[in-house]
């Protein structure tokens, strides 16, 4: 495997993947320390299971059956909306417009509603299996997502993708082990914007080359793309600070 | 079963649309970078790709100063009667 395939669909992989576990952490490390062990992480390795059962299965589908330029314009789409529903987030965030991801926050509520619900200790944790379930099983579809785009290029680019979300999956898993706390450390929303604006470079590259673009130096043309979609975010988060008086604190779902 | 397929969709949407504005404006700027490498000659089809760049930063500034001025307008009443006391 060369370094530029590594670089091109194992980095945006893992980073993405790593702020989803981060996530999905949380919840499972709440019902855990709550409820006990067993249940959660019978409901972490069935939705593990799920989720290589889709990426198995999609990813074959489009790398085998879908021809190539059909396939960068379908990835490239999928990529760009994605990416760009990321970005606007984080630029959200960034401008204080929208609240910033809180994992002690999530932690602490979660634990609560958990709490209140009580636990019967000689039946099984139905209840705890399947918030695991579904808290992992909905953040990682996002991984699947991310893994089944950067892999459609091929076995080496899949392979690639999949070697990234499953390292960010390790690490994030044994710090959050080592904690047993909720990861707040991590800086969600930089990484979030990071990895849109990649989202997005690599949508606008893969649909242009789907349609027939030559873009110069191939793939040389990525690191300009990601440049003009940085600084754009960049101008926007300045837009969007100058137009909120002082001060100002708006709910999310109001914009 | 149709629960469960709605419950499919909604997160397949979710995982792709937070703004339709932002989603439709999106599928626009690509249906034109399609529309214009598929009628145009060599030349411009080989840089539709900086064609959809331009239509996407475009696109990112406008939606964001449009979620901005709608904060702002959210903000204003709280603003004007002292800040926010909830």
């Amino acid at each position: 495997m060369d370094l530029t395939m590594l670089a091109i669909a194992a980095t945006p992989s893992f980073i993405a993947s790593a702020v989803e576990f981060v996530e999905a952490t949380t919840i499972v490390l709440a019902v855990g320390i709550t409820r006990g062990w067993r249940a959660p992480l019978v409901g972490t390795a069935l939705s593990v299971v799920t989720l290589a059962a889709i990426v198995a299965t999609l990813g074959v589908t489009l790398v085998t059956v879908v021809p190539e330029h059909l396939l960068l314009g379908i990835v490239g789409t999928l990529l760009l909306l994605f990416g760009l529903r990321w970005l606007r987030k984080a630029v959200l965030r960034f401008a204080g417009i929208v609240a910033v991801h809180d994992e002690d926050e999530i932690y602490r509520r979660e634990v609560a509603s958990l709490r209140e619900r009580g636990l019967r200790r000689t039946e099984w944790d139905w209840v705890g299996m399947a918030i695991a379930y579904k808290a992992v099983l909905l953040e990682g579809i996002e991984v699947a997502f991310i893994v089944i785009s950067f892999g459609a290029r091929g076995v080496s680019a899949m392979t690639a993708a999949i070697w990234g979300a499953v390292a960010a999956g390790v690490i994030v898993t044994a710090v959050a082990a080592a904690l047993r706390a909720p990861l707040t450390a991590v800086p969600e929303n930089w990484m979030k914007f990071g990895v849109g604006a990649m989202l997005t470079s690599f949508g606008v590259f893969w649909f242009g080359e789907g349609v027939g673009a030559e873009w110069p130096g191939d793939a040389v043309s990525i690191p300009v793309i990601l440049g003009a979609i940085l600084v754009t975010s960049w101008v926007a988060v300045q837009l969007l600070r100058g137009l909120l008086p002082e001060g100002a604190h708006v709910e999310a779902r109001n914009v | 079963m149709s629960s469960v397929l709605r419950a499919i969709w909604d997160n397949t949407y979710g995982l792709l649309v937070d703004d339709g504005q932002l989603a439709i404006g999106a599928i626009a700027a690509l249906a034109i970078t399609w529309l214009v490498a598929q009628m145009s000659d060599e030349t411009v089809r080989e840089n539709a790709g900086w064609l959809l760049l331009v239509l996407v930063l475009a696109l990112v500034l406008a939606n964001l100063y449009r979620a901005g001025r709608n904060a702002r307008r959210a903000a204003q009443p709280a603003v004007a009667s002292g800040g926010d006391d909830t």
